[in-house]
């Protein structure tokens, strides 16, 4: 790319990001127009459509069978069921709903994709929050953070974790020693804030008993079953499936799922397949794939691998110091980039700099390469902090805060980038700092 | 009044059609090299911080050597201007992170090919530039014959290169003890051998030949032992997966061979296409040259232009490597017993 290319690529990128910012065009519309404006002046090509799908493919299948299941799970009145026990369990305290939205959460996104996760629930969180009289918009944004948190818990939580660890060769025991106890003060720092973000739901108090829903009535259990075992299924695959002979990644779990799903609907001849088909959010779907192409865009300006070099120039082997530059660097990027296709581009810019400061030889630049030092392992768990905590803060920084916007939208209630970033940014900032200081202690230890 | 788009319904055969829409879109020309070059009008060419001969700049702050003289080769080929490189020093350790970073399109920084840095790290050497072997430098009162005699002494190298692997696998094939000193830079191990710090220096053999020209004292104090050690085939090297640029660099490399195995010189070369008497190679305004550039998307006449601004293969030697006391060897043409072999056109 020439240096105008460059120019023009991040104007039209940042002309994007402001329109949805200050919410002057549907944002949608606005990532498909900047993606038109790319490919029509040359800067999106061929190739580039061929690295966007290999990128996106992953999390748009993820999420479109996410949808599929979570459509027909809905149709059989279990969320109701699963809600009307939450709601129990909040005893009509909206504390209590927003301490068990995180417990609830946590665990399930340290195994399962994030976005899929809060297209599961989402249903329940909405119905509970309606239940106790509270703005639903706010909890299911905290549980789109919660998370892209909760993945940082495991090696397999978040696309962005897998990335950086599976390319330092961390096994899954190595990440739970090393890693996730900053992934858990991730998540814990958040319950703090709460009453501060989220007061009114925070201090709400609803007796329960009138208040509370119906039990919902399973006309047809068969369905239910089936429906059931489907999403049995597919958690079963995303827990085991790339361990199997054949291996089974979650894109393709999701694809499985949504297919076994649409089997049901179809079998069971509870409604037409083309009404769940027609239920899906496209919207997210287009608007996600849209942001990958963008974001496609940006990685060829080749501006965040140039930065081998200048990182050298700047902190020669100082590693911590790095760390931390990488931790807010790849936060801030993440915030308004997808952050798989951020930390792609910052895996090839740090594996530059350590090779070039020549803290490992010059066959670390290979992508199969695993005998790192143990003390660039700050550096690597800094890029995980800095993408997966990033994405919180505005509503494209993440799939699962796309789908969570989306599902308010269909709600009735529309999530600006503003009304996203009041309650991103600042538990962003405060989580990033939690990174911050669990890097700097792990370069001690590794010392 | 303008509806909320947000509230349009997405049905699955308009989303559908609006992605083949953008797909039919998108052009198929792929992003290369070739295509940053020409659109930033310049050639970014890594270098090496400065090895006399290969790439040093002079006093008048312009590059000089074998190295620096084929990325004007280069450029003159792809921009049609000798001058329209940007030279980029580099350390050994930053010159593929610069490649893989496309802070340079080209690193000619003698840079030896092997197997692991095009397998592995995924580099590419289009061709060979310049054989070499790795060898050792003495003070010439030290009382060695063969590198053999080195055993329990300091030998000074280059962190970051082939140097320090081809050292210890050689003092283990012989069975000695050495003492390797490495150093981060040539500059920092030039200083650590003229200071006493160390017995010898190994390095590429062409590499200590430059600095003994302009070693303290004279070029006569200082010995390079006749031992060679390693084969060091340095060549221009590229980021891998642009095989039209591999393509570029390789041809334009053998066409400075070709012009000294035709006898086609910077002197006489306009006068050899004006008599008509070049072989095709350097042949312009024939049908095959055309259809030659436009298959590799260069303007005809790329070969006469990389002759025209740096000479051919052997002039380049003779100005640049000749003046350090540098023995052509395996660098002659195959016609001469050496190994530079250009490939035919046709």
């Amino acid at each position: 790319m020439s240096d105008i290319d460059i120019l023009v690529t991040i104007g039209i990128f940042a002309a994007v990001i402001l329109l949805i910012a200050f919410d002057r065009l549907d944002m949608a519309v606005a990532a498909l127009l900047g993606v038109s404006v790319l490919i029509a002046l040359g800067l999106l090509d061929g190739d580039d459509l061929d690295s966007i799908i290999a990128t996106a493919g992953g999390p748009l299948s993820l999420l479109f069978g996410g949808m599929v299941v979570a459509r027909v799970l809905a149709r059989t009145g279990v969320f109701d069921w699963v809600g009307e026990r939450y709601l129990h369990a909040t005893g009509g305290s909206g504390r209590r709903f927003l301490l068990l939205l995180v417990v609830l959460v946590a665990p399930l996104c340290a195994f399962l994709p994030n976005a899929t996760t809060v297209i599961l629930v989402a249903p329940i969180i909405v119905a509970v929050a309606r239940a106790l009289k509270v703005d639903f918009v706010g909890p299911l944004i905290v549980t789109a953070i919660i998370s892209n948190s909760a993945g940082m818990l495991t090696l397999v939580g978040d696309p962005a974790t897998f990335l950086v660890g599976s390319a330092i060769g961390l096994s899954f025991g190595d990440y739970l020693r090393t890693v996730s106890l900053g992934g858990l003060l991730a998540v814990l720092v958040v319950v703090p804030l709460l009453p501060r973000l989220l007061p009114d739901v925070w201090a709400s108090r609803v007796p329960l008993g009138a208040e509370a829903p119906h039990p919902s009535t399973i006309t047809r259990p068969a369905f239910v079953y089936l429906s059931l075992a489907v999403l049995l299924i597919m958690i079963t695959l995303f827990l085991i499936g790339e361990t199997l002979p054949t291996r089974i990644v979650p894109p393709a779990v999701a694809i499985i799922g949504a297919t076994l799903a649409l089997l049901v609907v179809y079998g069971v001849r509870v409604e037409p397949v083309d009404n769940v088909l027609r239920d899906i959010d496209w919207k997210t779907l287009i608007f996600l794939a849209a942001i990958f192409a963008l974001v496609q865009a940006f990685t060829k300006t080749g501006l965040l691998q140039g930065f081998s070099l200048q990182l050298y120039d700047w902190f020669g082997t100082e590693l911590t110091l790095v760390a931390l530059l990488l931790l807010a660097g790849i936060g801030m990027l993440s915030a308004l980039l997808a952050n798989i296709p951020v930390v792609a581009a910052a895996l090839i810019m740090t594996q530059g700099y350590l090779v070039a400061a020549e803290v490992v030889p010059e066959v670390a630049m290979a992508s199969g390469f695993t005998d790192w030092p143990a003390a660039t392992l700050p550096v690597f768990v800094a890029m995980m902090f800095g993408a997966t905590l990033g994405g919180n803060a505005t509503v494209i920084g993440a799939s699962a805060n796309i789908v969570a916007a989306g599902i308010c939208e269909k709600e009735g209630q529309r999530v600006t980038f503003i009304r996203f970033a009041r309650y991103g940014v600042p538990l962003m900032l405060v989580q990033l700092a939690v990174g911050a200081l669990y890097v700097l202690a792990l370069s001690l230890v590794l010392d | 009044m303008r509806q909320p788009v947000g509230r349009l319904r997405f049905d699955l055969a308009r989303m559908t059609l609006l992605l083949c829409g953008l797909l039919m879109l998108v052009p198929t020309a792929s992003a290369d090299v070739l295509k940053g070059i020409r659109a930033r009008g310049m050639l970014h060419c890594g270098v090496s911080e400065g090895i006399a001969g290969f790439s040093m700049p002079d006093a008048a702050g312009r590059w000089q050597g074998l190295d620096a003289d084929f990325c004007r080769a280069l450029a003159a080929a792809v921009l049609e201007d000798p001058e329209k490189v940007r030279f980029v020093p580099l350390r050994a350790a930053a010159r593929f992170p610069a490649l893989q970073a496309g802070k340079v399109d080209v690193v000619a920084r003698n840079t030896t090919w092997t197997l692991h840095r095009e397998a592995i790290i995924g580099v590419r050497f289009p061709a060979v530039l310049f054989y070499d072997s790795q060898g050792f430098m003495v003070p010439a009162a030290l009382p060695v014959a063969s590198a053999a005699e080195l055993a329990g002494a300091s030998i000074c190298v280059v962190k970051g290169t082939t140097s320090g692997r081809n050292l210890s696998r050689w003092a283990t094939r012989l069975g000695i003890e050495i003492e390797p000193l490495v150093l981060d830079s040539v500059s920092a191990a030039r200083e650590a051998f003229f200071a006493g710090r160390c017995a010898a220096w190994s390095s590429d053999r062409a590499q200590l030949a430059s600095v003994r020209s302009s070693a303290p004292g004279g070029a006569s104090n200082w010995r390079i032992l006749p031992d060679q050690i390693s084969k060091e085939p340095v060549g221009p090297a590229i980021w891998g997966g642009d095989e039209r640029w591999a393509m570029i660099v390789r041809w334009v490399l053998f066409a400075l061979i070709r012009a000294e195995e035709d006898g086609v010189t910077q002197a006489n070369l306009d006068e050899r296409i004006a008599a008509g008497d070049t072989v095709q190679f350097f042949a312009t305004g024939q049908e095959h040259q055309k259809l030659l550039g436009e298959a590799m998307a260069m303007v005809p006449g790329w070969s006469v232009r990389a002759v025209r601004a740096v000479g051919n293969y052997g002039e380049l030697f003779e100005r640049h490597l000749a003046p350090h006391g540098i023995e052509r060897g395996l660098n002659h043409l195959w016609t001469q017993g050496g190994l530079m072999y250009a490939p035919p056109v046709d």
